[in-house]
């Protein structure tokens, strides 16, 4: 065991940490902030936060320097997640193309698509977003319908995209789409990159249960892309779809662990206020999420060596969703319990402003859908890790 | 970062369950269990247990052990654990590092070698019953002896009158550690340096010999034929001190015994669950593997994910204690809580999805169960775990001034 970082991943901290002090303006660490900003004006905020920490090398912190990445450890971006937890610096405006579109590119795109598609995507000049599940194709992503018809040099993509993350925002859109007419399940897919600035693309906004809009929906009518913007080849994109996916094997949870010790402790501390801290029944419960909490830490450290030393993760990935997804939940049923019979009240609670918990807690309900249900992680625990029978 | 066992470590792990599967299998283990009237302790396994080192991973090198650490133990605990073995390595474990803490050097220098090469059986008697862990937990006193010199160097001697319960291995053992109060000792314990927040009585560490005048062993039926527990009673028993010990030396032990305890608890819960998982690949009902339905698969899927969490904190509580981290006391109280909880639900879902052979004497699940049941509550059970969590979570984080304010 060895759990400190090297000389150079300190001197890394300390660098990210001082630039944060100067450059993160100190309202936005007011927690509740972001609620004030009305949508588009915060996803402009965060989307020039972006090109800064990019202009100032904190972006793509474990990247190859010739993507415009840093060049650092697995160990620098660890602590890069954690610092900007800590620091409560906005999250990515970019994330799916980031975690997921840049690394398959790097991985297998073409020479053209690494050098026109990664940087601008680093800094945040192109957003993009993810265009996979459809109503009637959710954790059954193989029976997707979206359709794509070859037309001169273009495919012309019909159909509709849905819980699109950031569709309203995005520039473009990497979408899966059935390129082969009267192919099924997973055969004939191709993986386009869609521009979403024209006239045959319509994303409209969807509005969460936690009253937020961070998700969307995407319509195709006629809209056009040249069957050169294709990622893995025609016809070969569920390949490049389960590629792309296995990207977010690299996420340790350490920047999890980060944020919701934060949680913890304003849960505790709204306790306080309320005067129940010291009730028995309640410590023993916030004490079982805290449990649960450093366990995700100590996996953290886990996932983090293995990444050190290039093992894939594969299946053990859902191992670490399930255990972050589901804790946070649980931590903000103990905060339902916590409110008690104020659960509801949206006003201050004994002058203690609670929306950001609040919208946190609601919030919570989404985690253990998005990015494989939990109910789909505990299949592959079943089957892949376990090897139970199908 | 490499949050992981040394290959060294993981050999030492493998040689353990390797030895057991060659020579101490389950069978051998349902002897011990089935023979209640039997002292427990199998001497072929005790002679190997000493010939292959495992009693001598905490021994410094000086007194002919292999001077690693807690973490080192952590991997023979959780070996151990896995093979529901029977025995007092870990009561023999906790006894030594009691005399390597707070020993004189002639205590250890006595001890220690004998303890390494298996040929002294020793347990640890720290808490009275139905008490906690810890300097309050402590039900027995120790009273200066008449014409004995106190307080130099070498060892006073004590004399010991109370009771501790349960005791493993205690009719077996030819050394006992046996916590007792000091009152009006508590310079005592600022004089080790230890800094002892236990109150106003100072706790010392005895070594009593069982066979001596006023030491009286009564045994306690078990449910868990895996080990053999007896209550402890002092009459003016006497023994000698150990002149570093303190209730922080105390709680440092209890600390030892629950990380052990916690490894042998997720070494029982990884167990039982491979086990499961291996019955549910082959029972067939409705025509089908059992575990091919996801009622069974989900559960399963969870519990991976709740003993792998176990042995993550038990490993990282075991490096807690060997680096002396700054949140050792939280780690170690998680460590133990959540491995209790993940081996109580791997074990019980063990006689659940074996269906009503589980639950049958004949099959191995009870062994599994009844030691997880046990270890439960050794060295504290979840919830004064989790209260020990609570107090450095809830009671540490600063009041919201403004908001509190407000109130």
């Amino acid at each position: 065991m060895d759990l400190t970082f090297s000389a150079a991943e300190e001197a890394f901290r300390a660098d990210l940490r001082g630039w944060l002090a100067d450059n993160l303006p100190s309202a936005w660490r007011e927690p509740g902030f972001w609620a004030t900003v009305p949508d588009a004006e915060a996803f402009e905020l965060r989307r020039e936060w972006e090109r800064r920490k990019f202009d100032a090398g904190f972006a793509g912190i474990d990247w190859p320097t010739e993507f415009g990445g840093r060049g650092g450890t697995p160990g620098m971006k660890a602590i890069y997640d954690e610092e900007m937890a800590h620091a409560r610096a906005p999250s990515t405006v970019n994330s799916l193309g980031l975690a997921f579109l840049a690394p398959t590119i790097m991985a297998i795109g073409s020479e053209e698509q690494k050098r026109e598609i990664i940087r601008p995507l680093l800094r945040c000049d192109v957003i993009w977003c993810q265009g996979f599940s459809e109503p009637d194709a959710g954790s059954d992503l193989a029976a997707l319908r979206a359709s794509g018809v070859a037309d001169g040099e273009d495919i012309v993509v019909n159909g509709q995209k849905v819980w699109t993350t950031n569709a309203i925002h995005a520039d473009r859109i990497f979408a899966l789409v059935r390129t082969e007419p009267g192919s099924q399940r997973h055969r004939g897919i191709s993986m386009l990159l869609i521009d979403m600035h024209q006239d045959g693309v319509e994303a409209r906004p969807l509005r969460q249960m936690s009253g937020a809009t961070e998700f969307g929906e995407v319509f195709f009518t006629n809209a056009r892309v040249p069957a050169t913007e294709c990622l893995g080849g025609l016809g070969n994109g569920w390949a490049t779809a389960m590629l792309l996916l296995s990207f977010e094997r690299g996420a340790s949870g350490i920047l999890q662990y980060t944020s919701f010790r934060r949680a913890y402790d304003e849960i505790v501390r709204a306790a306080r206020v309320l005067g129940r801290d010291q009730e028995p029944v309640l410590r023993q419960e916030l004490a079982q999420r805290l449990v649960e909490l450093e366990c995700l830490r100590y996996h953290a450290m886990h996932v983090l060596t293995r990444v050190e030393q290039g093992a894939d993760l594969g299946s053990e990935s859902s191992m670490t969703k399930l255990q972050w997804s589901e804790t946070y939940q649980d931590l903000f049923e103990t905060f339902d319990n916590l409110l008690g019979s104020d659960i509801a009240i949206g006003s201050p609670v004994a002058g203690l402003d609670l929306t950001a918990l609040q919208a946190e807690g609601f919030w919570s309900r989404s985690v253990t859908i998005w990015g494989g249900s939990s109910q789909v992680q505990r299949n592959i625990v079943a089957e892949r890790v376990l090897g139970l029978p199908r | 970062m490499f949050f992981a066992l040394t290959d060294e470590q993981r050999a030492l792990g493998d040689t353990v369950r390797d030895f057991l599967a060659d020579r101490f299998d389950l069978t051998a283990v349902r002897a011990v269990f089935e023979d209640a009237a039997g002292d427990g302790h199998p001497t072929e396994l005790w002679k190997a247990v000493g010939e292959q080192g495992w009693l001598a991973v905490c021994v410094p090198e000086e007194y002919d052990g292999l001077g690693l650490g807690i973490l080192d133990a952590h991997v023979v605990a959780r070996a151990l654990g896995a093979g529901v073995v029977p025995g007092p390595w870990l009561s023999t474990v906790l006894a030594g590092e009691a005399v390597r803490l707070a020993g004189s050097e002639a205590q250890r220098a006595e001890l220690l070698p004998r303890i390494a090469a298996g040929d002294l059986a020793a347990t640890v008697a720290l808490r009275g019953a139905g008490r906690g862990w810890g300097a309050d937990g402590v039900t027995v006193s120790a009273a200066p002896v008449a014409g004995e010199p106190a307080g130099e160097a070498g060892s006073a001697v004590g004399a010991l009158t109370g009771a501790a319960s349960p005791v493993e291995y205690l009719a077996v053992a030819g050394l006992v550690v046996v916590a007792a109060t000091e009152p009006g000792t508590a310079a005592g314990a600022a004089e080790t340096g230890a800094g002892s927040a236990a109150g106003s009585a100072g706790i010392g560490l005895y070594l009593v010999d069982p066979q001596a005048a006023g030491v009286t062993v009564e045994p306690l039926t078990s449910y868990d034929g895996t080990t053999r527990l007896a209550a402890l009673k002092l009459e003016g028993a006497h023994a000698r001190r150990l002149p570093g010990s303190s209730a922080a030396v105390l709680e440092d032990l209890v600390r030892r015994g629950a990380v052990l305890t916690s490894a042998d608890l997720a070494g029982i819960a990884r167990e039982a669950l491979t086990r499961t998982v291996r019955y549910d690949q082959e029972r067939i009902q409705f025509g089908r593997p059992v575990g091919s339905f996801q009622a069974l698969k989900h559960h399963l899927a969870d519990l991976h994910v709740a003993v792998t969490m176990a042995e993550h904190a038990a490993m990282y509580a075991a490096y807690a204690i060997d680096a002396e981290l700054d949140d050792l006391l939280l780690a170690v109280a998680v460590a133990k809580a959540k491995a209790s909880q993940a081996a109580r639900d791997a074990t019980a879902a063990m006689i659940q999805y074996h269906g009503g052979i589980g639950y049958t004497w004949e099959h191995e699940t009870h062994f599994f169960y009844k030691r997880a049941r046990r270890l439960y509550g050794a060295f504290g059970d979840p919830p004064s775990h989790l209260e020990r969590v609570a107090a450095l979570t809830i009671d540490t984080v600063a009041a919201p001034d403004s908001a509190a304010a407000a109130v």
